[in-house]
């Protein structure tokens, strides 16, 4: 038997989720509505808005050329720096670990928008021209924590003795890391890089500050368009983005049961 | 360098005894790009802030190379006290509600079948990687003049009521965007929490209410703190919530740093208010941590 919780409890929890979701599933059902004015429910079901999306150059630059490159470049990037950074720090001992580690999850501590302003203010310093590049260092100082948080919890449910093994066996330390560890760390290695492409994907707040007018990315032009009362194109961006975070989320789901936030 | 006698954790130790030569060891290897990578673009930005947070403003140079105090003494202004005060006063709302509705949820993650909270979790993950502009575009179509709730009004014959542009609607928006940070360390503390002493404690009479306040309260502390102070400490620094949904002429303080940086060019002053944030935020995140470490090393005791 298990104790019961009130029966007030699943109301709430209904309740919650639904001004959760809400939003998501207003947008989605604005995208697809022929009302030019955000009507919702939708009056009947038009690709309308997606077309326009298509055919808007502002929109596909931001999409395809910034959002998708910098997420995938800043997805790669922060999965090596992230997992030789776990494998220091989890697989050696040495003076100052704890700190090191601490350092490395910092980045996490900072508010995001004043990083965002910081590093706005180095670039202006050091007099550095706005564009993906500078947008994708932004992205690796918040994604690549997510990586080194997912590698090391995969490392450290792992036993060492495993690699030790192969070493004994005449294995490199070098080839015993990507003969057993890695494929053995496929799962954390993947979650890391998948939650690292999300983050710079959906962020909003660095890139506020740090994209240029060639490198804006889609919530920033989504966000100028909601102040310039731009159409339902907006949403259906917006339920494109939502679809790709989707997918990625049951991905991750799926492989590593998304416990690597908490 | 004596044998290691924990075997088991030095990877190969072969290598490190039969290694005379004075390299940098592995670990340097592996650790040092993201560490260099930090300090260029974490430390170092957040050094010239604080160097732009005591330079004089210039409205022609931006920062004259004269030190002062005065855009930190500028904080006791009124405009700014306000500011603060407002930004304080909305992220302790903010934070009160995620908790209210924060722990059913998470008591419910937590103690629900393995099927459901893999859905459940889905459900409340998903909405937090969709970036917070999206929710907040949502919010606005909901709570706009002709959104969804004033068509619902105008249906039943009732009058249209302003709801966006309000602090409501940024309270509203907040909650919507970080619910999340606060229900998953909860759910995670409780989690822990055997349930087999909920069954003890109810077969000794208690009742729910007693339970939850004896046995969930006390022992879920530490994930209620670090929960509670991870959402005010994001809420107080929110810039898309507040621009969009509140009132253009009641803001909050990242609005501010944000026009202060792009849109007057006062650098040294948005750097120390950036800067009075980083602190006031760094300052409860340590506390935190602090906390339910001790709270961690109590229950290990024991």
């Amino acid at each position: 038997m298990r104790g019961r919780a009130p029966w007030l409890i699943l109301p709430v929890v209904g309740a919650v989720y639904i001004g959760l979701l809400a939003p998501l599933a207003v947008v989605v059902g604005v995208s697809f509505g022929p009302s030019a004015a955000f009507a919702f429910p939708p009056t009947g079901f038009t690709l309308h808005w997606f077309a326009e999306f298509f055919a808007s150059d502002a929109y596909v630059r931001s999409f395809f050329r910034v959002s998708l490159v910098v997420g995938l470049l800043a997805g790669a990037i922060a999965t090596l720096f992230g997992t030789a950074a776990a494998v220091g720090l989890v697989r050696f001992r040495f003076a100052g670990r704890e700190a090191i580690e601490t350092f490395f999850l910092a980045p996490l501590l900072v508010p995001e928008i004043l990083l965002a302003a910081a590093l706005y203010l180095l670039y202006a310093r050091l007099a550095v021209q706005a564009s993906i590049w500078t947008l994708l260092c932004g992205h690796l100082v918040i994604c690549t924590p997510y990586v080194v948080r997912s590698v090391i919890a995969g490392l450290v449910g792992m036993d060492p003795r495993l690699e030790e093994a192969a070493m004994s066996l005449g294995a490199t330390r070098v080839q015993a890391f990507f003969k057993v560890t890695r494929p053995l760390l496929r799962s954390s290695l993947l979650s890391g890089a998948i939650f690292a492409f999300i983050i710079s994907f959906s962020d909003i707040n660095l890139a506020l500050f740090l994209s240029g007018p060639q490198s804006t990315n889609l919530p920033v032009h989504i966000f100028s368009q909601i102040q310039w009362q731009g159409d339902p194109t907006i949403a259906a961006a917006s339920t494109l983005q939502i679809l790709i975070i989707g997918l990625l989320i049951l991905i991750v789901q799926r492989i590593f049961r998304l416990r690597l936030l908490v | 360098m004596a044998s290691d006698p924990t075997p088991g954790f030095e990877v190969g130790p072969q290598l490190e005894s039969g290694s005379t030569v004075r390299a940098p060891p592995v670990w340097a290897f592996l650790t040092g790009p993201y560490a260099l990578f930090l300090v260029f673009l974490l430390i170092v930005p957040l050094a010239n802030v604080a160097l732009f947070s005591i330079h004089r403003y210039s409205p022609t140079r931006v920062a004259l190379p004269e030190l002062t105090f005065d855009n930190y003494r500028k904080i006791a202004d009124l405009y700014y006290l306000r500011l603060f005060a407002r930004t304080l006063r909305l992220g302790l709302i903010t934070t009160l509600i995620c908790a209210l509705l924060g722990y059913p949820l998470a008591y419910w993650l937590a103690r629900t079948r393995p099927r459901l909270q893999a859905v459940g979790l889905f459900l409340l993950i998903m909405p937090l990687m969709v970036s917070a502009v999206i929710r907040v575009f949502g919010w606005i179509v909901i709570l706009g003049r002709k959104g969804l709730v004033n068509e619902a009004l105008a249906a039943l014959g009732l009058e249209p009521v302003r709801l966006l542009y309000t602090d409501t609607a940024v309270v509203i928006g907040l909650v919507n965007v970080f619910l999340p940070f606060m229900a998953l360390p909860l759910m995670v503390a409780i989690e822990r929490i055997p349930s087999n002493l909920e069954e003890a404690a109810q077969n000794l009479g208690a009742n729910w209410h007693q339970m939850f306040r004896r046995i969930i309260l006390p022992l879920s502390l530490p994930g209620l703190i670090s929960g509670s102070l991870l959402v005010y400490s994001i809420s107080i620094s929110a810039f898309v919530t507040p621009a969009l949904m509140g009132n253009s002429r009641e803001r909050m303080a990242a609005q501010q740093i944000y026009d202060e940086v792009l849109v007057s060019f006062n650098w040294p002053s948005a750097s120390s208010l950036a800067l009075t944030l980083v602190l006031l935020t760094l300052a409860l995140a340590f506390s935190a941590l602090y906390v339910t470490r001790r709270a961690g090393r109590l229950e290990r005791g024991r």
